[in-house]
């Protein structure tokens, strides 16, 4: 095998092992079951200590995972599931802030973090533009 | 007298913290005018008296002296052993005690390790000062709100009813104890987690000591740095398998199937955790490219204040959560502390901030530094996510009165795309040389990398598994494997070409040759098989609840499960019911589990203890829900490949104690000449 053929055969296989990656988790296979479990775990158990009701084993907790499953086997869409479940149990029962109201600082804060990091790092590399930038060391052997 | 015992051997290490905190802090100025002598004293009646207090704790427990009443009200005399000594450390007070044993040890190592030194050691009398200090702190919580050896004057039936803080009343001890908490008797990991997790936490008083020392002194360079690597590491290795081992027995007494939950002490644990890891970093590229020296500064105070937060968090009762202890006036004392802490030390960092400026600057960002920098950036952004969403929900509570969830999804939503972005730095970054990298030499390096991970997400997805999480899950981790193994090998066979022997047997050898590097990647291949592991078991498990009459039988994820039979039987601490299961695969039995209820003496609320049947594939997990009028429910779980996250884990714990470890051998005329790829 000549060595340009070598290279075009790598490059195949790369490209037919990428497509298969990406072909297989776009077409994805997400079952109800699943949908009913990430819901479950989006909703906190109200009698245990900070458990999402998938996870605990407790009466209640089964209760309402029934109660998620039913809603799913009709149709409902998640934001309305959630929905049932704040109007009866209060903001506190949602694992998952929203993206509003007294939970908004919550989701920005981190956002904001990443950003002041951004700038501190960028700050340190602009500043090669002064002398020393001109005296940049030589490639190190590798 | 064990109450005056243990009393005595607080106030000896009281008085010898207050001491040694003296000669630290005229010492660290005037490092001539200070007695060797007194030094040598106070460190040693430090450890002596923290020794004493723990001993006497201990021996207490095991001869039930229920005149003390922490012993009256955490044990009883039908408590195994084990726990006997594990309630040392299991409730509040005897926490603390702990605690400053820990402390005084890593003082005591401190002081040995430079103490033969002839000339004045002031960045060391200073640390040692510092280190005085903080113990002056826990030691004072012991005496006063924090008392572990209150006598018990007047006895219930059953525990103490009055107690006084004298160690010389005459007490009146009660018959029996209701012993420990009944979650903290249910497995002997308990006996482990607690003390390794301290190790951790404690040691990262050292490198904190030394940091305020070398600032009290206004001291830059790199030398506090050095001098406290290989306790940093050793904390770090701790911390990292204290976390791990907290995990793994969450998993195997809890019942849930899970092994880490975001509650607020687990999150109290893993705080420090990743910002040590940055500083672990981030004092590389100090060392390397004398850069970063103010971030040091930061990342060391932060990491030892996140402890102290996480001792507040854990002791105060202001959440309610599997690892909270009662409620006590230790709280506002512990906020105390802390708030003094940040205080005192960022406004000794600020008066000393225009010494510490770094010098060079960053080449490129395309280099080891620029990685470096991103890793810093994603971990102490980590940090925050995590520490936002712990606190949040108590402030917003404090403010607004009513209740407000920040759970697993807030967390795993954030958490999961920066562990991803860390484990691509994870990857690129021992392969990036320093100042400035070139793509082609990047690429040349990544390449093999690249395809051998494709090929495993491809692989994935063809055996059937099409999650996203779990596809990118498997390729990250396979990538960063993948990329060291090649480094590695490449390595080696360079050095075995250069001297002249066999591949294999130079692999050992440049591992050796650069333990910091080498004991670096062993972490980072840990914590890519634990990635894989998590990815794996979050996405794969399956679950069922089942209710079987006996001779029943159920299938579940390809196993036919059978109840042959309930048992139960009274223990000494407990009564125990379970339920006998019988696995079959095929016709062969694999697996007999016996999921139970434990009921211990003086609760009623009975502790289901799965049983788990753990294989290489996976773990097969039944939790007992229900059993009576001839029939159980259990909760079936099938996790495959759970043990991937224990042991990453643990090789990750290994890579920091490799590091610490292995010693760099003088150079041979064989390695000589060698140039490693990691410059």
């Amino acid at each position: 095998m000549s060595d340009g053929v070598r290279r075009a055969l790598a490059g195949l296989i790369t490209v037919v092992l990428a497509t298969i990656v990406v072909v297989g988790v776009a077409v994805g296979d997400t079952t109800p079951q699943d949908r009913v479990q990430a819901l479950g775990s989006r909703i906190k158990c109200p009698v245990c200590q900070g458990e999402a009701i998938a996870d605990s084993p407790s009466e209640t907790a089964t209760a309402m995972m029934e109660v998620v499953g039913e809603q799913v086997d009709q149709g409902r869409a998640d934001d309305e599931i959630l929905e049932y479940f704040r109007v009866r149990y209060g903001d506190g029962i949602l694992l998952d802030p929203p993206f509003r109201g007294r939970t908004l600082l919550l989701w920005l804060l981190p956002v904001a973090a990443v950003g002041v990091g951004v700038i501190m790092i960028l700050g340190r590399r602009q500043s090669i533009a002064g002398p020393e930038a001109a005296t940049t060391q030589p490639e190190e052997p590798a | 007298m064990t109450a005056l015992l243990g009393y005595l051997g607080i106030m000896l290490a009281m008085a010898s913290a207050f001491v040694l905190a003296l000669l630290g802090m005229q010492g660290v100025y005037n490092p001539e005018r200070i007695s060797r002598r007194y030094l040598d004293r106070a460190v040693w009646g430090l450890m002596a008296g923290a020794g004493l207090a723990m001993f006497a704790l201990e021996i207490g427990l095991v001869l039930d002296d229920f005149s003390v009443a922490y012993i009256a009200d955490h044990s009883a005399t039908t408590t195994p052993f084990i726990y006997k000594l594990a309630t040392g450390w299991a409730a509040l007070e005897g926490s603390i005690v702990l605690w400053g044993l820990v402390l005084a040890g890593f003082t005591l190592s401190v002081y040995l390790r430079y103490r033969r030194s002839d000339e004045a050691d002031p960045l060391w009398i200073g640390a040692l000062g510092v280190l005085g200090l903080i113990s002056l702190f826990f030691f004072g919580l012991m005496a006063t709100v924090s008392n572990p050896f209150q006598v018990c004057v007047e006895a219930a039936s059953v525990g103490c009813l009055e107690t006084s803080s004298l160690p010389w009343a005459s007490a009146m001890a009660p018959l029996e104890g209701p012993g420990p908490n009944p979650l903290l008797q249910n497995h002997p990991l308990m006996a482990v987690h607690p003390p390794l997790l301290y190790i951790g936490y404690v040691g990262m008083s050292v490198p904190f000591a030394f940091a305020i020392s070398a600032l009290l002194r206004g001291e830059s360079g790199d030398a506090w740095l050095r001098r406290t690597r290989s306790w940093t590491l050793v904390a770090w290795s701790f911390l990292t398998a204290g976390i791990v081992i907290g995990g793994l027995w969450s998993y195997e007494v809890l019942g849930w199937g899970g092994y880490w939950a975001w509650d607020p002490v687990e999150n109290a644990s893993f705080m420090p955790w990743l910002v040590a890891t940055a500083f672990i970093h981030s004092a590389v590229v100090q060392q390397r490219r004398g850069m970063l020296q103010a971030w040091n500064f930061i990342l060391v105070i932060a990491t030892f204040s996140l402890t102290i937060l996480g001792t507040f968090l854990t002791r105060s009762g202001i959440i309610a959560s599997v690892h909270s202890f009662t409620q006590s006036p230790i709280g506002p004392v512990l906020l105390w502390f802390l708030m003094v802490v940040l205080v005192g030390s960022l406004s000794l960092f600020a008066t000393r901030v225009h010494l510490v400026a770094s010098s060079p600057r960053l080449n490129s960002l395309a280099s080891r530094e620029g990685v470096f920098l991103f890793n810093n950036l994603l971990l102490t952004v980590f940090a925050f996510v995590v520490l936002t969403g712990t606190l949040y929900p108590m402030f917003a509570e404090a403010i607004t009165g009513s209740q407000l969830g920040v759970g697993r999804p807030f967390f795993d939503r954030l958490a999961i795309p920066i562990s991803f972005a860390l484990l691509l730095a994870m990857g690129l970054g021992p392969i990036t040389p320093y100042r400035q990298a070139r793509a082609s030499v990047v690429w040349e390096r990544i390449r093999t990398p690249l395809r051998v991970a494709l090929a495993a997400g491809a692989g994935t997805v063809l055996l059937g598994y099409r999650t996203g999480y779990l596809v990118l899950g498997m390729m990250a981790g396979t990538l960063v494997i993948s990329m060291i193994v090649r480094h590695l090998l490449v390595t080696a066979a360079r050095a075995a070409a250069k001297a002249g022997i066999p591949v294999w047997r130079s692999l050992g050898r440049v591992m050796r040759s650069d333990p910091g590097f080498w004991g670096g990647q062993i972490a980072h291949v840990g914590v890519a098989v634990l990635a894989i592991g998590i990815a794996i078991s979050a996405n794969q498990g399956v679950e069922a609840q089942v209710v079987l009459e006996p001779g029943q039988t159920v299938e579940f994820a390809g196993r036919e499960l059978t109840y042959v039979e309930d048992f139960s039987r009274v223990e000494p601490n407990r009564s125990v019911v379970g339920a006998r299961i019988e696995v079959r695969e095929g016709s062969s039995v694999v697996a007999v589990l016996e999921p139970r209820l434990n009921t211990y003496a003086r609760s009623n609320q009975p502790v289901a203890t799965p049983s788990v049947d753990t294989s290489l594939r996976g773990d097969l997990y039944l939790s007992l829900t229900g059993i009576g009028g001839g029939r159980v429910s259990l909760d079936v779980f099938w996790f495959p490949f759970v043990w991937l996250i224990w042991f990453g884990g643990l090789t990750a714990a290994a890579g920091g104690v490799f590091a610490r470890v292995v010693r760099k051998p003088v150079r041979t005329s064989v390695v000589a000449g060698e140039v490693p790829e990691n410059v």
